[in-house]
């Protein structure tokens, strides 16, 4: 259904080796021909990609193509029709988001991804209901981190602003020290300065060895901070590659990037 | 009656509607629909405190002129209630996907079937817990208060319940997971909350606290199989005043509501009490109005803060 001409197709995706860590090699989360979608519409179509131990991939595509679709489905807030999600070769396909977290997974949603009538600080420990051992130490490390949560800890979360709640929704999911972390468009909505220190952030949190899969709008930013990439159109996987080769592709720049 | 009598009796009466408000407000945040079942939820608690005193009534000391016994009653009533609640939950509510209005009129059903059985068991009229009536407080007739033990009773059991749930949302585990979840439910299963066991507790508590409201509205009034239903307008009343889905607007708006119904009598004599304004002056208004008027000050509100006193601070 997409572009006959796309290098790589439905696939099984190019292996990507654009990380920098030592166990990039290995894949951690795969997506294997999956169709899902929101009730009986269709979004995503034989869709396959995968993220390696440590990498940081980025989703990219016009609007519709399912970008958003691939992360709710990898967590569970949608069940794939068919085909399997695996982390670590487990099959997670079908589990509920609350499941999957434990698994080591973390998501922040693209909108309403904090709790607002909830203090910083009990947004912080909502992230870790998961863990059993004390939250402290971990919240602390994540104040250390993040030193405007440290001066609002008790302020409610609505009263932050929109960069600031991004920091939040990043800090929340980093709580459960997730291997992988989904992020849905760190800079929607956000001024183009502070756009840039949340894909610093994100960076930052890569750095702590967390593989990371991000849908970005702003693509060519989104993917000059990742080691590979996959465009999205019309649900599937049209281009596959390292984010410095995407970059690069006249035909994707010309498609996709706005020339 | 001096204005202090009906500020008092308004004490007492609001501390009945502020214990089903939160309940009511309560289970709205989570379960996401008005709960009509909820006023038959208070009455399924004063039913099963008095069977419950009818064994247990002798029992023990007594404190503020209320025998052991009747606390027992009152624990057992509050288990019932929420034990009923989260039944109907598992079996009714839970497997339905209907949307929020399919599940309001399937609560008005439910409600149907909880009046039906208790008129089964126990017929339509009205009975009273077996206790003495007690005279009023000798220390606040001066003051012009006629109060008696079993009002100082309730008020200060809903004053240790309201404390009570307010520990639990802001200091405990629970409590911030029920909050978080009345905020963004979707994001409380994100974050890894188990969101249908907290849904299980929100109709413990909000349940619970509604028998609680129906025992204490069976010891201030009497019992009947439609106590909890002829209430529970002014309940929706007070939850919708404090802003639906807020805990604390709930006690505000509960308050307000039940302190205006019982202050309706002074309406017709309003110069009398108030200083500055002529004696003649008086809202001729009967007290059979009173519901009429706590829903006018209701629509008031709304007029000038669309979302209710709490507003879209939810829980």
């Amino acid at each position: 259904m997409s572009d006959p001409t796309a290098p790589a197709g439905t696939d099984v995706p190019v292996a990507t080796d654009g990380g920098d860590t030592a166990d990039a090699e290995e894949t951690i989360l795969s997506v294997e021909h999956v169709d899902s979608g929101y009730g009986d519409v269709q979004v995503l179509d034989d869709l396959s990609l995968s993220l390696s131990a440590g990498e940081v991939a980025c989703l990219i595509g016009p609007n519709g193509a399912g970008k958003s679709t691939v992360l709710k489905t990898v967590f569970g807030l949608l069940r794939p029709w068919s085909g399997h999600v695996r982390y670590r070769g487990d099959d997670i396909g079908g589990l509920a988001p609350e499941e999957i977290v434990r698994e080591g997974i973390g998501y922040v949603p693209q909108t309403e991804n904090v709790f607002g009538n909830l203090t910083i600080e009990e947004n912080l420990r909502m992230g870790g209901v998961a863990r059993d051992d004390d939250l402290g130490p971990v919240i602390d490390e994540l104040y250390d981190r993040f030193p405007i949560l440290t001066e609002k800890r008790n302020a409610k979360a609505r009263t932050l602003s929109g960069g600031q709640r991004q920091v939040l929704a990043f800090a929340r999911a980093l709580v459960m020290e997730p291997d992988v972390l989904l992020i849905d468009e760190p800079s929607a909505g956000l001024a183009p300065n502070t756009a840039d220190e949340v894909f610093e952030d994100v960076l930052a949190v890569n750095d702590l060895g967390t593989a990371i899969l991000m849908v970005e709008q702003n693509a060519r930013k989104g993917l000059s901070i990742s080691d590979s990439g996959y465009v999205l159109d019309q649900g599937t996987v049209a281009y596959a590659d390292e984010a410095d080769a995407l970059l690069d592709n006249p035909e994707v720049s010309r498609l996709y990037l706005g020339g | 009656m001096s204005v202090l009598e009906y500020l008092a009796n308004g004490l007492v009466f609001s501390s009945i509607i502020v214990l089903s408000s939160i309940g009511l407000s309560l289970v709205y945040s989570i379960a996401n629909f008005a709960n009509f079942a909820h006023g038959d939820t208070m009455t399924v608690g004063a039913y099963t405190a008095l069977v419950t005193f009818g064994f247990v009534g002798t029992l023990g000391a007594e404190v503020l002129g209320l025998p052991l016994g009747f606390f027992l009653a009152l624990v057992v009533g509050v288990a019932v209630a929420a034990a009923v609640a989260v039944v109907t939950h598992k079996i009714v509510y839970e497997p339905l996907d209907v949307g929020s209005i399919g599940l309001l009129i399937t609560s008005i059903g439910v409600a149907f079937v909880y009046r039906a059985i208790i008129q089964l068991g126990f017929g339509t009229g009205f009975i009273e817990f077996q206790i003495p009536l007690l005279r009023p407080i000798e220390a606040l007739l001066p003051f012009g208060i006629r109060m008696t033990l079993h009002d100082v009773a309730i008020v200060a059991s809903a004053a240790v319940l309201v404390a009570g749930l307010h520990a639990l949302l802001q200091y405990t585990d629970l409590g911030r997971k029920m909050r978080a979840t009345a905020d963004n439910p979707s994001l409380a299963r994100v974050s890894g909350i188990r969101t249908d066991r907290i849904e299980i507790w929100t109709w413990v508590i909000g349940a619970g606290l509604a028998g609680a409201g129906g025992v204490f509205l069976g010891l201030y009034n009497n019992i009947s199989p439609r106590m909890g239903f002829n209430i529970l307008l002014v309940v929706f009343a007070a939850v919708i005043l404090g802003g639906i889905g807020s805990v604390y607007g709930a006690m505000a708006g509960g308050f307000l509501i039940g302190m205006i119904n019982q202050l309706t009598p002074i309406l017709p004599r309003l110069g009398q009490e108030i200083p500055f304004v002529p004696e003649s002056f008086g809202i001729p208004i009967g007290i059979e109005y009173a519901n009429a008027i706590a829903f006018l000050i209701m629509v008031a509100v709304l007029l000038v803060r669309p979302s209710g006193i709490a507003g879209e601070e939810a829980t």
